[in-house]
Protein backbone atom coordinates (compact mmCIF):
# COMPACT_ATOMS: atom_id res chain seq x y z
CA UNK A 1 0.00 0.00 0.00
CA UNK A 2 3.16 2.28 0.72
CA UNK A 3 4.06 1.66 -2.40
CA UNK A 4 0.92 2.56 -4.39
CA UNK A 5 1.02 5.60 -2.26
CA UNK A 6 3.93 6.87 -3.31
CA UNK A 7 3.18 6.31 -7.14
CA UNK A 8 0.16 8.37 -6.31
CA UNK A 9 1.59 11.21 -4.16
CA UNK A 10 4.41 11.26 -7.05
CA UNK A 11 2.48 10.84 -10.15
CA UNK A 12 0.25 13.94 -8.54
CA UNK A 13 3.24 15.86 -7.93
CA UNK A 14 4.19 15.80 -11.60
CA UNK A 15 0.42 16.26 -13.03
CA UNK A 16 0.62 19.76 -11.24
CA UNK A 17 4.33 20.65 -13.07
CA UNK A 18 3.28 19.37 -16.01
CA UNK A 19 0.00 21.47 -16.00
CA UNK A 20 2.60 24.18 -15.78
CA UNK A 21 4.19 23.25 -18.40
CA UNK A 22 0.98 22.92 -20.70
CA UNK A 23 -0.27 26.48 -20.14
CA UNK A 24 3.23 27.65 -21.16
CA UNK A 25 3.97 25.50 -23.75
CA UNK A 26 0.87 23.55 -24.72
CA UNK A 27 -1.04 26.47 -25.01
CA UNK A 28 1.05 29.56 -25.64
CA UNK A 29 3.25 28.43 -27.58
CA UNK A 30 6.38 29.48 -25.38
CA UNK A 31 9.33 26.65 -25.16
CA UNK A 32 10.58 26.06 -21.67
CA UNK A 33 13.50 23.59 -20.51
CA UNK A 34 14.08 25.48 -17.26
CA UNK A 35 10.95 24.65 -15.08
CA UNK A 36 12.87 22.65 -12.48
CA UNK A 37 14.19 26.08 -11.17
CA UNK A 38 10.66 27.16 -10.68
CA UNK A 39 9.74 24.23 -8.71
CA UNK A 40 13.12 24.29 -6.70
CA UNK A 41 12.31 28.19 -5.83
CA UNK A 42 9.01 26.89 -4.52
CA UNK A 43 9.96 23.93 -2.85
CA UNK A 44 12.42 25.92 -1.08
CA UNK A 45 10.84 29.01 -0.39
CA UNK A 46 7.39 26.50 0.95
CA UNK A 47 10.06 24.78 3.17
CA UNK A 48 11.83 27.62 5.10
CA UNK A 49 8.22 28.94 5.87
CA UNK A 50 6.84 26.18 7.07
CA UNK A 51 10.47 24.99 9.31
CA UNK A 52 11.59 28.09 10.09
CA UNK A 53 8.30 30.37 10.54
CA UNK A 54 5.59 27.62 11.46
CA UNK A 55 3.40 28.68 8.57
CA UNK A 56 0.54 26.45 8.28
CA UNK A 57 1.31 24.02 5.34
CA UNK A 58 -1.36 25.02 2.93
CA UNK A 59 -0.33 28.81 3.20
CA UNK A 60 3.15 27.93 3.02
CA UNK A 61 2.76 26.04 -0.43
CA UNK A 62 1.24 28.78 -1.77
CA UNK A 63 3.76 31.31 -0.52
CA UNK A 64 6.28 29.01 -2.52
CA UNK A 65 3.94 29.29 -5.69
CA UNK A 66 3.68 32.73 -5.51
CA UNK A 67 7.58 33.16 -4.93
CA UNK A 68 8.43 31.18 -8.32
CA UNK A 69 5.47 33.15 -10.00
CA UNK A 70 7.14 36.43 -8.88
CA UNK A 71 10.64 34.98 -9.39
CA UNK A 72 9.47 34.35 -13.34
CA UNK A 73 9.14 38.18 -14.02
CA UNK A 74 12.77 37.98 -13.73
CA UNK A 75 12.98 36.16 -17.16
CA UNK A 76 9.64 36.96 -18.12
CA UNK A 77 10.10 41.11 -18.01
CA UNK A 78 13.26 41.55 -20.11
CA UNK A 79 12.75 38.52 -22.57
CA UNK A 80 9.23 39.56 -23.50
CA UNK A 81 9.67 43.06 -23.55
CA UNK A 82 12.48 43.00 -26.22
CA UNK A 83 10.04 41.05 -27.80
CA UNK A 84 12.78 37.76 -27.98
CA UNK A 85 11.64 35.04 -30.49
CA UNK A 86 10.49 32.55 -28.56
CA UNK A 87 13.45 29.94 -28.90
CA UNK A 88 15.44 32.76 -26.55
CA UNK A 89 12.83 32.61 -23.75
CA UNK A 90 13.36 29.06 -23.59
CA UNK A 91 17.58 30.19 -23.02
CA UNK A 92 16.63 32.46 -20.52
CA UNK A 93 14.51 29.65 -18.95
CA UNK A 94 17.33 26.91 -19.30
CA UNK A 95 19.89 29.62 -17.51
CA UNK A 96 17.63 30.76 -14.90
CA UNK A 97 17.44 27.06 -14.02
CA UNK A 98 20.86 26.62 -13.62
CA UNK A 99 21.58 29.84 -12.18
CA UNK A 100 19.27 28.67 -9.36
CA UNK A 101 20.65 25.37 -8.85
CA UNK A 102 24.03 27.10 -8.58
CA UNK A 103 22.70 29.62 -6.04
CA UNK A 104 21.67 26.75 -4.05
CA UNK A 105 24.63 24.39 -4.54
CA UNK A 106 26.29 26.93 -2.65
CA UNK A 107 24.39 28.37 -0.43
CA UNK A 108 24.82 27.18 2.99
CA UNK A 109 22.91 29.37 5.60
CA UNK A 110 20.99 32.42 4.91
CA UNK A 111 21.17 34.32 7.77
CA UNK A 112 20.41 31.55 10.80
CA UNK A 113 18.40 29.34 8.20
CA UNK A 114 20.94 26.15 7.16
CA UNK A 115 19.82 25.54 3.53
CA UNK A 116 23.00 22.91 3.47
CA UNK A 117 24.13 23.65 0.13
CA UNK A 118 24.50 21.03 -2.09
CA UNK A 119 24.03 18.45 0.74
CA UNK A 120 20.64 19.07 0.87
CA UNK A 121 18.05 21.26 3.15
CA UNK A 122 16.77 18.22 5.77
CA UNK A 123 14.17 18.39 8.14
CA UNK A 124 11.42 19.70 6.49
CA UNK A 125 8.05 18.55 8.16
CA UNK A 126 5.91 15.85 6.22
CA UNK A 127 2.68 16.91 5.15
CA UNK A 128 2.29 15.40 1.88
CA UNK A 129 -0.12 12.81 1.93
CA UNK A 130 -2.10 10.79 -1.13
CA UNK A 131 -5.59 13.03 0.12
CA UNK A 132 -3.42 16.27 -0.05
CA UNK A 133 -2.31 15.39 -3.17
CA UNK A 134 -5.40 14.38 -4.76
CA UNK A 135 -7.19 17.50 -3.32
CA UNK A 136 -4.20 19.67 -5.13
CA UNK A 137 -4.49 17.66 -8.38
CA UNK A 138 -8.71 18.46 -8.57
CA UNK A 139 -8.04 21.80 -7.48
CA UNK A 140 -5.03 22.68 -10.53
CA UNK A 141 -7.01 21.33 -12.68
CA UNK A 142 -10.48 22.79 -12.04
CA UNK A 143 -8.51 26.02 -11.92
CA UNK A 144 -6.22 25.62 -14.71
CA UNK A 145 -10.06 24.61 -17.01
CA UNK A 146 -11.36 28.13 -15.66
CA UNK A 147 -7.99 29.78 -16.81
CA UNK A 148 -7.72 27.78 -19.95
CA UNK A 149 -11.69 28.96 -21.38
CA UNK A 150 -11.65 32.42 -20.04
CA UNK A 151 -11.01 35.01 -22.42
CA UNK A 152 -7.18 35.06 -21.12
CA UNK A 153 -6.67 31.58 -22.39
CA UNK A 154 -8.17 32.31 -25.47
CA UNK A 155 -5.48 35.30 -25.52
CA UNK A 156 -2.61 32.75 -24.68
CA UNK A 157 -4.26 30.52 -27.65
CA UNK A 158 -4.06 33.40 -29.39
CA UNK A 159 -0.58 34.39 -28.88
CA UNK A 160 0.85 30.89 -29.77
CA UNK A 161 -0.82 30.78 -33.23
CA UNK A 162 -0.22 33.86 -34.29
CA UNK A 163 1.71 36.94 -32.87
CA UNK A 164 1.04 39.52 -35.11
CA UNK A 165 -2.55 38.42 -35.31
CA UNK A 166 -2.64 38.39 -31.83
CA UNK A 167 -1.73 42.05 -31.55
CA UNK A 168 -4.15 42.96 -34.21
CA UNK A 169 -7.23 41.73 -32.64
CA UNK A 170 -5.82 43.56 -29.81
CA UNK A 171 -4.42 41.27 -27.27
CA UNK A 172 -1.44 42.54 -25.49
CA UNK A 173 1.35 40.45 -25.98
CA UNK A 174 3.62 41.44 -23.10
CA UNK A 175 0.29 41.21 -20.49
CA UNK A 176 -0.78 37.44 -21.53
CA UNK A 177 2.52 36.12 -21.63
CA UNK A 178 3.23 37.57 -18.11
CA UNK A 179 0.59 36.15 -16.66
CA UNK A 180 0.81 32.80 -18.58
CA UNK A 181 4.10 32.49 -17.02
CA UNK A 182 3.54 33.84 -13.66
CA UNK A 183 0.72 30.64 -13.69
CA UNK A 184 3.06 28.24 -14.81
CA UNK A 185 5.41 29.27 -12.70
CA UNK A 186 3.23 29.08 -9.66
CA UNK A 187 1.86 25.54 -10.72
CA UNK A 188 6.03 24.59 -10.51
CA UNK A 189 6.46 25.76 -7.75
CA UNK A 190 3.42 24.31 -5.73
CA UNK A 191 4.47 21.16 -6.93
CA UNK A 192 8.14 22.15 -5.79
CA UNK A 193 6.52 22.52 -2.36
CA UNK A 194 4.43 19.14 -2.54
CA UNK A 195 7.66 17.54 -3.05
CA UNK A 196 9.71 19.28 0.00
CA UNK A 197 6.58 18.12 2.23
CA UNK A 198 6.90 14.50 1.04
CA UNK A 199 10.44 14.43 0.86
CA UNK A 200 10.69 15.63 4.09
CA UNK A 201 14.22 16.53 2.62
CA UNK A 202 15.47 19.11 -0.37
CA UNK A 203 18.56 18.93 -2.31
CA UNK A 204 19.63 21.18 -5.47
CA UNK A 205 20.46 17.58 -7.25
CA UNK A 206 16.65 17.22 -7.39
CA UNK A 207 16.12 19.88 -9.44
CA UNK A 208 18.56 19.40 -13.10
CA UNK A 209 17.69 19.61 -16.71
CA UNK A 210 16.46 16.42 -16.56
CA UNK A 211 13.29 17.33 -14.36
CA UNK A 212 12.71 19.74 -16.90
CA UNK A 213 13.17 17.44 -19.59
CA UNK A 214 10.64 14.89 -17.95
CA UNK A 215 7.64 17.81 -17.91
CA UNK A 216 8.45 18.89 -21.33
CA UNK A 217 8.41 15.22 -22.25
CA UNK A 218 4.76 14.98 -20.35
CA UNK A 219 3.47 18.02 -22.17
CA UNK A 220 4.63 16.72 -26.01
CA UNK A 221 3.55 13.72 -25.64
CA UNK A 222 0.39 14.40 -24.02
CA UNK A 223 -0.89 17.04 -26.21
CA UNK A 224 -0.55 20.91 -27.78
CA UNK A 225 -3.39 23.11 -26.33
CA UNK A 226 -4.63 19.83 -24.08
CA UNK A 227 -5.03 19.87 -20.62
CA UNK A 228 -6.11 16.24 -20.04
CA UNK A 229 -3.26 14.90 -22.32
CA UNK A 230 0.10 15.71 -20.19
CA UNK A 231 -2.24 14.85 -17.07
CA UNK A 232 -2.55 11.16 -18.46
CA UNK A 233 1.43 11.33 -19.63
CA UNK A 234 2.65 12.86 -16.78
CA UNK A 235 1.23 9.76 -14.46
CA UNK A 236 1.99 7.29 -16.86
CA UNK A 237 5.99 9.08 -17.08
CA UNK A 238 6.38 8.63 -12.97
CA UNK A 239 4.54 5.14 -13.26
CA UNK A 240 6.25 3.69 -16.20
CA UNK A 241 9.96 3.83 -14.66
CA UNK A 242 8.74 2.36 -11.36
CA UNK A 243 6.83 -0.27 -13.12
CA UNK A 244 10.11 -1.31 -15.38
CA UNK A 245 13.35 -0.74 -13.30
CA UNK A 246 15.84 -1.62 -16.17
CA UNK A 247 14.47 1.13 -18.01
CA UNK A 248 15.47 3.76 -16.49
CA UNK A 249 18.63 4.17 -17.53
CA UNK A 250 17.46 3.98 -21.11
CA UNK A 251 14.53 6.53 -20.28
CA UNK A 252 15.80 10.07 -21.61
CA UNK A 253 17.03 8.17 -24.59
CA UNK A 254 13.34 6.37 -25.32
CA UNK A 255 12.18 9.87 -24.83
CA UNK A 256 14.39 11.76 -27.04
CA UNK A 257 13.68 9.45 -30.23
CA UNK A 258 10.14 9.72 -29.58
CA UNK A 259 10.17 13.52 -29.22
CA UNK A 260 11.31 13.28 -32.96
CA UNK A 261 9.01 10.42 -33.84
CA UNK A 262 6.09 12.19 -32.01
CA UNK A 263 7.10 15.81 -33.82
CA UNK A 264 6.68 13.90 -37.02
CA UNK A 265 3.93 11.23 -37.19
CA UNK A 266 1.63 12.50 -34.71
CA UNK A 267 3.15 16.05 -33.33
CA UNK A 268 -0.70 17.06 -31.82
CA UNK A 269 0.60 14.35 -29.20
CA UNK A 270 -1.70 11.89 -27.47
CA UNK A 271 -4.42 13.91 -27.07
CA UNK A 272 -3.61 17.19 -28.76
CA UNK A 273 -6.19 19.96 -28.89
CA UNK A 274 -8.65 17.70 -27.08
CA UNK A 275 -10.28 20.01 -24.05
CA UNK A 276 -11.18 18.51 -21.04
CA UNK A 277 -14.70 18.34 -20.85
CA UNK A 278 -17.55 15.69 -19.82
CA UNK A 279 -19.04 15.94 -23.17
CA UNK A 280 -17.95 12.26 -24.06
CA UNK A 281 -19.86 10.99 -20.83
CA UNK A 282 -22.94 12.51 -22.00
CA UNK A 283 -22.58 11.21 -25.49
CA UNK A 284 -21.94 7.81 -24.29
CA UNK A 285 -24.89 8.17 -21.57
CA UNK A 286 -27.26 9.19 -24.53
CA UNK A 287 -26.01 6.39 -26.84
CA UNK A 288 -26.47 3.86 -24.27
CA UNK A 289 -30.27 4.77 -22.64
CA UNK A 290 -31.63 7.25 -24.80
CA UNK A 291 -30.91 6.62 -28.12
CA UNK A 292 -33.98 7.96 -29.97
CA UNK A 293 -33.77 11.13 -28.42
CA UNK A 294 -29.98 11.30 -29.12
CA UNK A 295 -30.57 11.57 -33.03
CA UNK A 296 -30.14 15.29 -33.41
CA UNK A 297 -27.20 15.80 -30.77
CA UNK A 298 -24.79 13.27 -31.92
CA UNK A 299 -24.30 15.06 -35.37
CA UNK B 1 49.08 42.98 -14.93
CA UNK B 2 50.62 39.80 -15.75
CA UNK B 3 47.78 38.09 -14.60
CA UNK B 4 45.26 40.22 -16.11
CA UNK B 5 47.06 39.67 -19.56
CA UNK B 6 46.90 36.19 -18.92
CA UNK B 7 43.31 36.04 -18.34
CA UNK B 8 42.92 38.53 -21.30
CA UNK B 9 44.33 35.39 -23.70
CA UNK B 10 42.50 33.15 -21.55
CA UNK B 11 39.36 34.70 -22.29
CA UNK B 12 40.01 35.36 -26.13
CA UNK B 13 40.40 31.87 -26.25
CA UNK B 14 37.49 30.53 -24.58
CA UNK B 15 35.35 33.75 -26.25
CA UNK B 16 37.11 31.95 -29.90
CA UNK B 17 34.90 28.64 -29.04
CA UNK B 18 31.77 30.55 -27.85
CA UNK B 19 31.73 32.42 -31.25
CA UNK B 20 32.28 29.07 -32.99
CA UNK B 21 29.37 27.67 -31.26
CA UNK B 22 27.40 31.05 -31.51
CA UNK B 23 27.97 31.03 -35.08
CA UNK B 24 26.10 27.08 -35.52
CA UNK B 25 23.52 28.59 -34.03
CA UNK B 26 23.30 31.78 -35.80
CA UNK B 27 23.32 30.26 -39.19
CA UNK B 28 20.73 27.66 -38.66
CA UNK B 29 18.34 30.09 -37.19
CA UNK B 30 19.01 32.43 -39.78
CA UNK B 31 18.22 29.65 -42.91
CA UNK B 32 15.44 27.70 -40.95
CA UNK B 33 14.29 30.31 -37.99
CA UNK B 34 14.33 27.93 -35.73
CA UNK B 35 17.15 27.02 -32.94
CA UNK B 36 18.94 24.05 -33.13
CA UNK B 37 18.89 22.51 -29.42
CA UNK B 38 20.55 19.01 -30.64
CA UNK B 39 23.90 21.54 -31.46
CA UNK B 40 24.61 20.93 -27.58
CA UNK B 41 24.46 17.32 -28.19
CA UNK B 42 26.50 17.34 -31.50
CA UNK B 43 29.53 18.82 -29.65
CA UNK B 44 29.48 16.60 -26.58
CA UNK B 45 29.39 13.74 -29.97
CA UNK B 46 32.80 15.29 -31.05
CA UNK B 47 34.83 15.74 -28.53
CA UNK B 48 34.08 11.92 -27.25
CA UNK B 49 34.73 10.63 -30.98
CA UNK B 50 38.36 12.63 -30.78
CA UNK B 51 38.65 11.46 -27.63
CA UNK B 52 37.85 7.53 -28.23
CA UNK B 53 40.37 8.71 -31.43
CA UNK B 54 43.43 8.70 -29.50
CA UNK B 55 42.63 6.47 -26.31
CA UNK B 56 40.64 3.41 -27.98
CA UNK B 57 42.10 3.64 -31.62
CA UNK B 58 46.04 4.55 -30.36
CA UNK B 59 45.39 8.01 -33.27
CA UNK B 60 47.62 10.88 -33.46
CA UNK B 61 45.79 14.28 -32.14
CA UNK B 62 45.26 15.73 -35.84
CA UNK B 63 43.96 12.15 -37.58
CA UNK B 64 41.47 11.69 -34.28
CA UNK B 65 39.81 15.16 -35.11
CA UNK B 66 39.67 14.56 -38.15
CA UNK B 67 37.75 11.80 -37.63
CA UNK B 68 35.37 13.53 -35.28
CA UNK B 69 34.50 15.96 -37.84
CA UNK B 70 33.21 13.50 -40.41
CA UNK B 71 31.19 11.69 -37.57
CA UNK B 72 29.53 14.51 -36.37
CA UNK B 73 29.06 16.05 -39.97
CA UNK B 74 27.02 12.62 -40.71
CA UNK B 75 25.16 12.62 -37.42
CA UNK B 76 24.55 16.91 -38.49
CA UNK B 77 23.43 15.82 -41.36
CA UNK B 78 21.86 12.67 -40.67
CA UNK B 79 19.73 14.53 -37.77
CA UNK B 80 18.67 17.07 -40.77
CA UNK B 81 17.18 14.26 -43.21
CA UNK B 82 15.34 12.11 -40.46
CA UNK B 83 14.41 14.29 -38.21
CA UNK B 84 13.48 17.85 -39.29
CA UNK B 85 13.67 17.44 -43.34
CA UNK B 86 9.77 15.76 -42.48
CA UNK B 87 8.81 18.62 -40.63
CA UNK B 88 10.21 21.14 -42.66
CA UNK B 89 8.35 19.65 -45.62
CA UNK B 90 4.97 19.84 -43.87
CA UNK B 91 5.56 23.14 -43.30
CA UNK B 92 5.32 22.35 -39.39
CA UNK B 93 5.54 25.15 -36.50
CA UNK B 94 8.53 25.87 -35.36
CA UNK B 95 7.84 24.50 -31.82
CA UNK B 96 7.58 21.45 -33.31
CA UNK B 97 11.11 21.67 -34.83
CA UNK B 98 12.55 22.92 -31.44
CA UNK B 99 10.48 19.76 -29.46
CA UNK B 100 12.13 17.23 -32.73
CA UNK B 101 16.00 19.47 -31.95
CA UNK B 102 15.76 18.37 -27.96
CA UNK B 103 14.95 14.75 -28.85
CA UNK B 104 17.81 14.53 -31.01
CA UNK B 105 19.55 16.63 -27.71
CA UNK B 106 18.34 14.49 -25.11
CA UNK B 107 18.83 11.19 -27.50
CA UNK B 108 22.58 11.26 -28.10
CA UNK B 109 23.21 12.96 -24.80
CA UNK B 110 22.23 10.37 -22.75
CA UNK B 111 23.70 7.56 -25.25
CA UNK B 112 27.00 8.93 -24.83
CA UNK B 113 25.94 9.09 -21.21
CA UNK B 114 24.95 5.26 -21.01
CA UNK B 115 28.32 4.18 -23.15
CA UNK B 116 31.06 6.21 -21.40
CA UNK B 117 29.34 6.83 -18.05
CA UNK B 118 29.04 10.85 -16.38
CA UNK B 119 32.08 11.26 -15.18
CA UNK B 120 34.69 13.88 -16.28
CA UNK B 121 37.66 12.63 -18.61
CA UNK B 122 40.36 14.53 -19.02
CA UNK B 123 41.31 15.21 -22.69
CA UNK B 124 44.21 13.10 -23.76
CA UNK B 125 46.55 15.65 -25.12
CA UNK B 126 50.43 15.86 -23.98
CA UNK B 127 50.82 18.81 -21.39
CA UNK B 128 52.00 21.55 -23.52
CA UNK B 129 54.43 23.87 -21.90
CA UNK B 130 53.30 27.98 -21.90
CA UNK B 131 54.63 30.08 -23.70
CA UNK B 132 56.61 32.77 -21.46
CA UNK B 133 56.24 36.41 -22.92
CA UNK B 134 58.20 39.30 -20.97
CA UNK B 135 56.96 36.91 -17.50
CA UNK B 136 52.88 36.15 -18.98
CA UNK B 137 52.48 32.68 -19.54
CA UNK B 138 50.56 31.82 -22.48
CA UNK B 139 48.89 27.99 -22.77
CA UNK B 140 49.67 26.64 -26.36
CA UNK B 141 46.31 25.22 -25.98
CA UNK B 142 45.37 28.71 -25.95
CA UNK B 143 46.80 29.71 -28.61
CA UNK B 144 45.47 26.87 -30.54
CA UNK B 145 42.13 27.14 -29.60
CA UNK B 146 41.59 30.43 -30.65
CA UNK B 147 43.74 30.70 -33.86
CA UNK B 148 42.17 27.20 -35.11
CA UNK B 149 39.16 29.00 -34.28
CA UNK B 150 39.49 32.28 -35.98
CA UNK B 151 40.89 30.12 -38.92
CA UNK B 152 37.43 28.10 -39.31
CA UNK B 153 35.48 31.12 -38.97
CA UNK B 154 37.35 33.03 -41.49
CA UNK B 155 36.86 29.83 -44.02
CA UNK B 156 33.23 30.57 -42.92
CA UNK B 157 32.97 33.84 -44.30
CA UNK B 158 35.24 33.31 -47.30
CA UNK B 159 32.42 30.70 -47.87
CA UNK B 160 29.37 32.50 -47.27
CA UNK B 161 30.30 35.33 -49.03
CA UNK B 162 32.81 34.79 -51.49
CA UNK B 163 31.02 31.78 -53.13
CA UNK B 164 28.48 30.71 -54.95
CA UNK B 165 27.21 28.81 -53.05
CA UNK B 166 27.34 30.96 -50.04
CA UNK B 167 25.51 33.21 -52.14
CA UNK B 168 22.82 30.29 -52.32
CA UNK B 169 22.59 30.04 -48.40
CA UNK B 170 22.19 34.25 -47.95
CA UNK B 171 19.54 34.18 -50.60
CA UNK B 172 18.29 30.99 -48.15
CA UNK B 173 18.11 33.34 -45.22
CA UNK B 174 16.68 35.72 -46.73
CA UNK B 175 13.48 34.38 -48.14
CA UNK B 176 13.86 29.88 -49.00
CA UNK B 177 10.93 29.99 -51.08
CA UNK B 178 11.81 32.81 -53.12
CA UNK B 179 15.56 31.09 -53.26
CA UNK B 180 14.07 28.08 -54.16
CA UNK B 181 12.06 29.92 -56.98
CA UNK B 182 15.34 31.05 -58.46
CA UNK B 183 17.05 28.16 -58.71
CA UNK B 184 18.36 27.56 -55.44
CA UNK B 185 18.56 23.67 -54.64
CA UNK B 186 16.80 24.02 -51.00
CA UNK B 187 18.21 20.24 -50.04
CA UNK B 188 21.64 20.82 -51.37
CA UNK B 189 21.22 24.40 -49.24
CA UNK B 190 20.51 22.14 -45.65
CA UNK B 191 22.95 19.56 -46.33
CA UNK B 192 25.89 22.41 -46.17
CA UNK B 193 24.17 23.91 -43.72
CA UNK B 194 23.87 21.30 -41.38
CA UNK B 195 27.65 19.87 -42.57
CA UNK B 196 28.74 23.07 -41.31
CA UNK B 197 27.18 22.96 -38.09
CA UNK B 198 28.92 19.47 -37.25
CA UNK B 199 32.36 20.67 -38.36
CA UNK B 200 31.43 23.96 -36.13
CA UNK B 201 30.37 21.62 -33.02
CA UNK B 202 33.11 19.23 -33.94
CA UNK B 203 36.27 21.75 -33.15
CA UNK B 204 34.29 23.54 -30.54
CA UNK B 205 33.57 20.35 -28.60
CA UNK B 206 37.05 19.02 -29.46
CA UNK B 207 38.68 22.51 -27.89
CA UNK B 208 36.21 22.99 -25.28
CA UNK B 209 37.35 19.23 -24.31
CA UNK B 210 40.83 20.03 -24.00
CA UNK B 211 40.25 23.28 -22.03
CA UNK B 212 38.27 21.62 -19.46
CA UNK B 213 37.35 18.42 -19.53
CA UNK B 214 35.15 15.61 -21.68
CA UNK B 215 31.61 14.77 -20.13
CA UNK B 216 28.28 14.06 -21.80
CA UNK B 217 26.79 16.54 -20.17
CA UNK B 218 29.42 19.28 -21.71
CA UNK B 219 26.80 20.75 -24.09
CA UNK B 220 25.23 22.94 -21.85
CA UNK B 221 28.10 25.06 -22.16
CA UNK B 222 25.99 25.98 -25.24
CA UNK B 223 23.79 28.25 -23.13
CA UNK B 224 26.65 30.72 -22.98
CA UNK B 225 27.10 30.41 -26.95
CA UNK B 226 23.01 31.85 -26.88
CA UNK B 227 23.96 34.12 -24.40
CA UNK B 228 26.56 35.82 -26.33
CA UNK B 229 24.43 35.77 -29.68
CA UNK B 230 21.61 37.56 -27.78
CA UNK B 231 23.91 40.20 -25.98
CA UNK B 232 25.95 40.72 -29.72
CA UNK B 233 22.61 40.93 -31.27
CA UNK B 234 20.26 38.37 -32.85
CA UNK B 235 20.52 36.66 -36.37
CA UNK B 236 24.10 38.62 -37.17
CA UNK B 237 27.31 36.69 -37.81
CA UNK B 238 29.80 39.28 -36.67
CA UNK B 239 27.65 40.18 -33.91
CA UNK B 240 27.18 36.82 -32.44
CA UNK B 241 31.18 36.75 -32.83
CA UNK B 242 31.47 40.02 -30.79
CA UNK B 243 29.39 38.89 -28.31
CA UNK B 244 31.31 35.63 -27.93
CA UNK B 245 34.23 37.59 -27.19
CA UNK B 246 32.38 40.16 -24.57
CA UNK B 247 31.22 37.08 -22.98
CA UNK B 248 34.48 34.84 -23.30
CA UNK B 249 36.45 37.81 -21.94
CA UNK B 250 34.51 39.16 -19.21
CA UNK B 251 33.79 35.57 -18.00
CA UNK B 252 37.56 34.94 -17.56
CA UNK B 253 38.04 37.88 -15.44
CA UNK B 254 34.83 37.32 -13.57
CA UNK B 255 36.32 33.70 -12.34
CA UNK B 256 40.12 35.42 -12.57
CA UNK B 257 39.33 38.40 -9.78
CA UNK B 258 35.79 37.26 -8.12
CA UNK B 259 35.23 33.36 -7.95
CA UNK B 260 35.27 31.05 -10.47
CA UNK B 261 32.15 29.39 -8.37
CA UNK B 262 30.06 32.27 -10.13
CA UNK B 263 30.56 32.72 -13.32
CA UNK B 264 27.83 30.68 -15.07
CA UNK B 265 25.52 32.90 -13.02
CA UNK B 266 27.38 36.17 -14.07
CA UNK B 267 26.80 35.09 -17.66
CA UNK B 268 23.23 34.76 -16.89
CA UNK B 269 23.04 38.39 -15.18
CA UNK B 270 25.32 39.74 -17.62
CA UNK B 271 22.40 38.23 -20.31
CA UNK B 272 19.33 40.06 -18.34
CA UNK B 273 20.76 43.53 -17.77
CA UNK B 274 21.60 43.63 -21.51
CA UNK B 275 17.96 42.69 -22.17
CA UNK B 276 17.04 45.29 -19.76
CA UNK B 277 19.56 48.14 -21.52
CA UNK B 278 19.70 47.21 -24.86
CA UNK B 279 16.78 45.01 -26.05
CA UNK B 280 18.20 44.32 -29.85
CA UNK B 281 21.40 43.45 -27.98
CA UNK B 282 24.93 45.79 -28.35
CA UNK B 283 25.09 45.81 -31.92
CA UNK B 284 21.11 45.67 -31.77
CA UNK B 285 19.91 45.72 -35.64
CA UNK B 286 16.58 45.39 -36.77
CA UNK B 287 15.24 42.37 -36.18
CA UNK B 288 13.89 41.43 -40.02
CA UNK B 289 17.86 41.84 -40.97
CA UNK B 290 19.55 38.73 -40.74
CA UNK B 291 22.96 36.90 -41.36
Amino acid sequence: MGYINTIIILGGINIIAALGVAILTGYTGLFTIGHAGFMALGGYMSAIMAKEFNVPFPIAILIGGTFAGLCSFIIGYPAFRSQLRGDYFAIATLGFSESIRLLLNNTKTIGSIKLGGAFGYMAIPNHTTVLVVVIAVILSLFFMHMFVTSQYGKNCIAVSQDEVAAQMMGVNLLKTKMIALFISAFYAGVAGGLMAFYFAYLSPSFFTITKSSDLLAAVVFGGIQSLIGPVITAFILVLFPELLRSFAEWRLIIYGFLFVIVMIFRPQGLLGYVEMNFEFARVWWNKMFRRKQSGTQEG
Amino acid sequence: MELFIQQLVSGISIGAIYSLLAVGYALVYSVYNFTNWAFDGFMAFGAFMAFTGITSLFMPFWLAALLSIVLTVILSVGTEKLAYNPLRVRKAPRLFMMISAMGVNLATVNIINLIYGGTFRKFPVDNLQPIFIKGVSIGRMDLMAGGISFGVLALLWIFLYRTKWGLGIRASSIDILTASLMGINNNAVAMIVFAITGVLSSVAGVFYGIKYAVFPMMGVVTIKAMIASIVGGLGSLPAAIVGSMILGILETLVSGYISSTYRDLFSFLFLIIILLFFPNGLMGKSSDEKL
